[in-house]
């Protein structure tokens, strides 16, 4: 009986929590159910009644989006784009980590701060040297120039996040590898990442999402139609169509369907690796 | 089976101002267990992983049957190690971990099999192959780590303080069963720790280090009952050895030892070896046992007595610890007596010591004299 009252502050302590994370939830999921829901209705629907449910759902519209305009080939695109960019950037950076983490060289200080300094800086700011650079290497307006442009604005970050991670894994366990008999590759591929595996997926769905979703980039660098990726595709809808705004909303649920099955499956390894303290 | 030598070997780290091991030199005999004991941070670990090729070598040599392998790699010196936090692959299964090594060393499948199963048998780990070490408990992770080592079948065992992590009663069973593998296996080992039960119980040999350097080696109740110095007296004994300011001086015709306002005859195998060092001041040592709150019935012992008062009385079971404070001096004094002791604290008595028993130390070096 004497825990009754405690309970009753420990709730009401609770309240402005549930408070706040409800709004978060109602601001940014509001939207996106909006969308979700005007990508079943067809654009005279939404003006008629823009916050109305969809009666009758317009499935077709994705079968449309899909079929009568160039959707098939930037989901490809970016496909293609995306999956290349993060196996390198995930091999790459996890590579660089381990080195940071593992060995102490010269200019060992110099080279985190010169990879970590790629954070700091904004997009907007690299945008123009790197159009004047593809253009010079013969890689502007194609896919590997911009999945190489991908690569390197996105490997501080997974240097960032994956250092810190192998940083913590004992030191005997690698010393124990060499006593094994295992070169230093080895001793990355077989012991590094197994055991960094869930940091590793961290950086996959975090560089996933944000290059799936990317637009600067690849709206600046890449000109031909075949070539674009979703995000441009979405933006392509509102010019030819003089904003068919039902259909970009179905061409942008197509796009985020990948990141939601993404999340979907490692949310949770991804959030543990975010959180993972010491491997023991 | 192999014959490991180390010789004048020094470790300095950049930076360092002080080297971490100097001048370090020691021969571990073929199916020898040598145990390097020392205070943390002595540099015991260092020159293990030193003769282990983890760690590069300043200076001096580290030698296996004669051949000195400064720059061999560490995977092709044949040496397996056990580390104190054992060291298992946290992805891999038990029998993965146990196989690890010998699947680099290209041994076929068949034979790593019946190497891994053999090793599961000897450690009681048959039942456990399939777990991830997770799964397993504080000794049988020490198991698999020291079962990793076996199956290698290395001319050189090296534990890094392998049962530093593990409880009380653990670590008394695993050391019995650690003695009783090395007896069967009988491969050359070296041993690293700074708990003096281990080092006392499972070395043929120890070589105690203190501050990068080799302070004595020996057998262990050799150093224990003949300690090369007053670091080593300390060190080696728990509770350790009592200390206390002195003077030996010729009185009569006989030497004595003037401490804590006595004077203690020193019988004559002792005042002989004293030498240059009567009329000088001394450092007096007398182990926690030779001190006796009756002297013992019977016993041949030339007996001093010391005036004294109780301090505190510590009874642990089997035996109790007596704090003394010495009537004149006040030095307190650590005794081990009998458990059946009545003795309460503020109480006074004439604690008897052992004269034979004495140790003496040289104030200016801290070195034995005898």
């Amino acid at each position: 009986m004497a825990t009754q009252p405690r309970f009753g502050t420990e709730q009401l302590r609770r309240v402005p929590l549930v408070l706040f994370v409800l709004l978060y939830t109602v601001i940014t999921g509001g939207p996106f159910l909006w969308v979700a829901t005007m990508s079943l209705r067809t654009t005279a629907e939404i003006f008629k009644a823009p916050y109305g449910f969809p009666s009758p759902v317009h499935w077709e519209k994705f079968v449309d989006a899909w079929t009568k305009s160039n959707y098939g080939t930037y989901f490809w695109n970016s496909t293609f784009v995306v999956v290349t960019a993060v196996a390198l950037v995930t091999v790459i950076g996890a590579m660089a980590a381990h080195c940071l983490a593992r060995y102490s060289f010269r200019g060992n200080r110099l080279v985190r701060f010169l990879i970590l300094s790629g954070l700091i800086l904004p997009p907007q700011l690299l945008i123009l040297a790197l159009f004047q650079i593809l253009l010079d290497i013969n890689l502007y307006n194609t896919l590997p120039g911009l999945i190489l442009v991908y690569v390197a604005t996105h490997i501080a970050m997974t240097v960032y996040i994956l250092e810190g991670f192998f940083a913590q894994i004992p030191q005997d366990l690698f010393d124990a590898a060499r006593m094994d008999g295992y070169s230093d590759f080895e001793i990355f591929w077989r012991v590094t990442m197994p055991i960094g595996a869930p940091a590793i997926f961290t950086t996959v769905t975090l560089n996933f999402i944000i290059l799936w979703n990317e637009f600067l980039f690849a709206v600046v660098l890449l000109t031909d139609d075949e070539k674009r990726t979703l995000p441009l595709g979405i933006m392509h809808f509102t010019g030819s169509h003089q904003l068919d705004v039902g259909m970009v909303a179905t061409g942008l649920m197509i796009a985020i369907l990948p990141i939601i099955v993404i999340y979907a499956f490692f949310s949770e390894t991804m959030i543990k690796g975010m959180t993972a303290g010491a491997v023991r | 089976m192999a014959v490991v030598t180390v010789d004048k070997l020094c470790k300095r780290y950049a930076g360092g101002a002080t080297p971490a091991v100097s001048d370090v030199s020691f021969t571990v005999a073929d199916r020898e267990f040598m145990v390097l004991l020392g205070p943390s941070g002595c540099g015991k670990s260092t020159v293990l992983r030193m003769i282990a090729g983890l760690e590069p070598i300043t200076s001096g040599t580290v030698s296996i049957d004669g051949r000195v392998v400064n720059q061999v790699p560490a995977k092709l010196r044949d040496i397996a190690m056990v580390f104190q936090s054992y060291a298992l692959y946290p992805h891999m299964t038990v029998y993965e971990n146990l196989a690890f090594g010998l699947r680099r060393r290209n041994v076929d499948q068949a034979e790593v099999a019946r190497r891994v199963h053999l090793a599961a048998k000897k450690l009681g780990l048959a039942e456990l192959l399939k777990r991830k070490p997770h799964a397993l408990s504080g000794g049988q992770r020490q198991r698999v780590a020291l079962g990793r080592a076996i199956v290698r079948d290395p001319k050189v065992f090296l534990f890094d303080e392998p049962l530093s992590n593990l409880d009380a009663a653990l670590r008394v069973t695993t050391r019995n069963e650690l003695i009783k593998q090395q007896h069967e296996i009988g491969t050359t080992s070296i041993y690293v720790t700074h708990d003096q039960v281990e080092a006392m119980t499972m070395g043929h040999c120890i070589c105690i280090m203190n501050q990068g350097k080799v302070v004595q080696m020996g057998r262990p109740l050799e150093v224990y009952r003949n300690p090369a110095d007053t670091f080593v007296a300390k060190f080696l004994g728990n509770p350790p050895m009592n200390l206390l300011q002195g003077r030996v001086e010729a009185e009569d015709g006989r030497v004595v030892a003037r401490f804590a306002g006595s004077a203690v005859a020193l019988p004559k195998r002792t005042a002989s070896a004293l030498g240059r060092h009567v009329g000088r001041d001394v450092i007096v040592g007398i182990r926690p046992e030779d001190l006796y709150e009756t002297a013992p019935a019977g016993s041949a012992a030339e007996i001093a007595r010391l005036p004294a008062r109780v301090v505190a009385v510590e009874p642990l079971g089997a035996e109790t610890l007596l704090l003394v404070a010495l009537d004149v001096s006040n030095d307190e004094l650590i005794a081990r007596i009998g458990r059946e002791t009545a003795l309460k604290s503020g109480r006074c008595l004439d604690i008897a010591l052992d004269t034979a028993a004495i140790h003496l130390f040289d104030p200016a070096t801290t070195k034995a004299i005898v």
